[in-house]
């Protein structure tokens, strides 16, 4: 027989109230654990589509909106790089590669991109994780399409189908005022495995087409008749809405000095917009994080009545365990040594609590790390962060001890003779 | 803190009560001119209800507090000392009994036992074989299940092995047989002193039964310590 023995003895006696609060322990905990990873998801997620470009380049407004456009495709990009334009970036550096996009239709709503091989070879939407197709194969010559994975199981869309892109952000049959590409075919030729990038969203397909569907469009608009070729297209039809481009690195170098040397040379050109992807994500980050201080504010509420509720319940317990004190008393335990196992009790509880909601969070990550990739693409890492871990349960702990402050100064309190005597 | 060694007395008695005064208010008080108990003696308190027997047992046993005079239980001062000193003096040389045995309901028969070893400061180790070889000898045979499943002779049976376990100098006991019919009160006195006298512990029994004086040797009247009392006792306060 021991102390904590006799904590636990008084535990289980208590089941029922000690399992209620150590699941409100356990719920805030594992609330708290799981806002902080899908925190770190989203951040990471914002990460993720930016992979291996170290500077974006459009002629949008801004470099955030360059960086909102050109890699999370919320919306198409409205001004244009001529292909001149790209050319001469491409040639004035030697850069390691240097990818042009072109944004502007959409397919039910999701984005398409049109892009050059080298989007498919050369970067990698995941630092360390190059593309990897689930069916299929990348596009290879015009007209072919291949999908992310989150727009392929939205749409439905399997190998071989025929699929009509649609001018601007439209729905391509639904949209009322949008207008399809009638003439012109695209079949899914690939689907890509989920990146866990905003990519996903998006249907691939070749420069050369994009461009023959905007020269047709043109054609028409002159009156010309029949369908647009290769053969067809002018200089001004070759355009683009960006360019990825990435400097040659060498493994193990920071390679940070030469990209803010070349997005230096580069912003001198007035006609451009050049960004750092990781430095907009930051910004995007530092805009948004008041956001999730406010439901990161919220668990630690939870947890604080968590708190509430082992020091309700314990203070509740304490006029039934006035004689089981008093007998303890009387068998020669001092009162720091009983108000001590109250404390220790509360502290159990906050630490079975905070145990149980650790492994709560890891499965419900789990589960939701799965699902949340398969359904909208967001990487949840299922594990638990180890030093956001251990505040939080720390923090649970320490709170939960807290709690037991008022009961222990209670059962120190407690007179021996009178809660000896019988009751009347 | 333990007593300072030159106020231990020699162990011929295992209670002293000398010039000891003690009241609640105007209500109730009790002065004690002198009360000795030798060791292994067995005397009952005896006085009728509100007399003060139990507020005398509580006094010896530290867990009231005396206004003036001096207390020794085992050799040891009980005034006059720290609260640990009288918690530890407690555990080791007092065992109590009560009339409502106050077990631990949740705990089995043998952890109420092993409690008091583990007061006393007794070895862990040794708790469960020590509270088991006590129990068997006292015939209880359920001892792990919660004592709350054992029938009132039973629970009595742990509550004596509790108050005996650390093999005190002398056992307190309060009103032990008061809600007993007179037959099982007789079986539960037999046991009590005879498990005293196993121990070797002086008996102090308080009872307003005056059938259980021909049972001891010495009664002391509590009365005669009164001093004052009123009709108005203060709730929950004495015997």
């Amino acid at each position: 027989m021991n102390d904590i023995s006799i904590v636990v003895n008084s535990l289980r006696a208590r089941r029922l109230s000690t399992i209620i609060t150590a699941s409100s322990v356990a719920v805030a905990t594992a609330l708290l654990l799981t806002m902080l990873s899908l925190r770190t998801a989203s951040f990471e997620a914002f990460q993720r589509g930016t992979g291996t470009t170290h500077l974006l380049v459009s002629a949008d407004s801004s470099p955030l909106t360059a960086v909102l456009n050109g890699v999370f495709y919320a919306n198409a990009p409205s001004n244009p790089i001529s292909w001149a334009k790209y050319q001469e970036i491409k040639n004035a550096f030697p850069y390691d590669w240097a990818v042009p996009t072109q944004q502007g239709d959409s397919f039910r709503g999701f984005p398409v991109a049109a892009i050059a091989p080298e989007f498919f070879t050369r970067f990698e939407p995941v630092r360390g994780e190059p593309w990897q197709l689930a069916q299929g194969q990348f596009p290879s010559k015009p007209f072919e399409i291949c999908m992310g994975s989150t727009a392929a199981a939205a749409t439905g869309l399997r190998m071989n189908q025929k699929v009509f892109l649609t001018h601007g952000s439209g729905s391509s049959r639904e949209g009322e005022h949008a207008h399809e590409h009638a003439e012109y075919p695209f079949t899914v030729v690939g689907i890509l495995k989920p990146s866990g990038s905003a990519h996903d969203r998006v249907l691939f397909t070749d420069l050369d087409s994009s461009w023959i569907l905007h020269a047709h469009d043109r054609r028409e608009r002159e009156g010309v008749e029949g369908l647009t070729t290769l053969a067809d297209l002018k200089d001004e039809d070759r355009k683009i809405t960006g360019i990825l481009l990435r400097l040659p690195t060498r493994p193990g170098r920071d390679a940070s000095a030469a990209v803010q040397q070349q997005f230096d040379s580069l912003r001198r050109d007035t006609s451009i917009v050049v960004a750092q992807p990781a430095q907009q994500i930051d910004r995007l980050r530092n805009i948004i994080g008041n956001v999730d201080e406010l439901f990161i504010a919220l668990g630690v509420a939870v947890l604080l009545s968590s708190g509430i509720s082992i020091l309700l319940s314990m203070h509740n317990s304490m006029a039934q365990r006035r004689k089981q004190i008093a007998l303890l008393r009387a068998l020669g335990l001092a009162r720091m040594r009983i108000t001590g196992m109250i404390l220790m009790e509360a502290t159990l509880i906050g630490f079975a609590g905070a145990i149980g909601g650790c492994v709560l969070s890891l499965i419900g990550n789990a589960i939701a790390s799965g699902s949340l990739k398969a359904r909208i693409g967001l990487v949840v890492d299922p594990t638990l962060d180890p030093r956001s871990t251990v505040i939080i349960v720390a923090g649970a702990i320490v709170l939960s001890a807290l709690a037991g402050v008022l009961p222990a100064m209670t059962a120190y309190r407690t007179p021996v003779a009178d809660n000896l005597r019988p009751e009347a | 803190m333990w007593a300072d060694p030159a106020t231990i007395a020699p162990m011929t008695y295992a209670v002293q009560l000398a010039d000891v005064s003690f009241g609640y208010g105007e209500d109730f008080s009790l002065s004690i001119q002198e009360l000795t108990l030798k060791t292994g003696e067995m005397a009952l308190v005896s006085g009728g209800s509100g007399s003060g027997k139990s507020t005398l047992l509580w006094l010896i046993a530290g867990l009231l507090r005396a206004q003036s005079g001096s207390i020794t239980v085992a050799g040891q001062r009980m005034d006059g000392v720290h609260e640990s000193a009288t918690d530890r003096i407690r555990a080791r040389h007092i065992g109590l009994v009560f009339q409502t045995h106050h077990l631990l309901p949740e705990f089995s028969a043998q952890d109420n036992v092993a409690l008091a070893l583990m007061a006393a400061g007794e070895p862990e180790k040794s708790h469960a074989a020590r509270a088991r070889d006590l129990l068997n000898k006292l015939g209880i045979e359920r001892i792990t299940v919660p004592v709350a499943n054992l029938s009132v002779g039973q629970q009595q049976r742990v509550a004596v092995a509790r108050a005996i376990a650390c093999k005190p100098t002398i056992v307190l006991a309060d009103e032990p047989t008061a809600s007993l019919d007179d037959a099982s009160a007789s079986q539960s006195m037999d046991l009590i002193q005879q498990a005293c006298q196993e121990a070797g512990a002086a008996l102090l029994c308080a009872s307003h039964d005056r059938a259980m004086q021909s049972r001891f040797e010495r009664v002391i009247q509590v009365d005669s310590f009164a001093t004052t009392k009123r009709a108005r006792a203060k709730p929950g306060a004495r015997a």
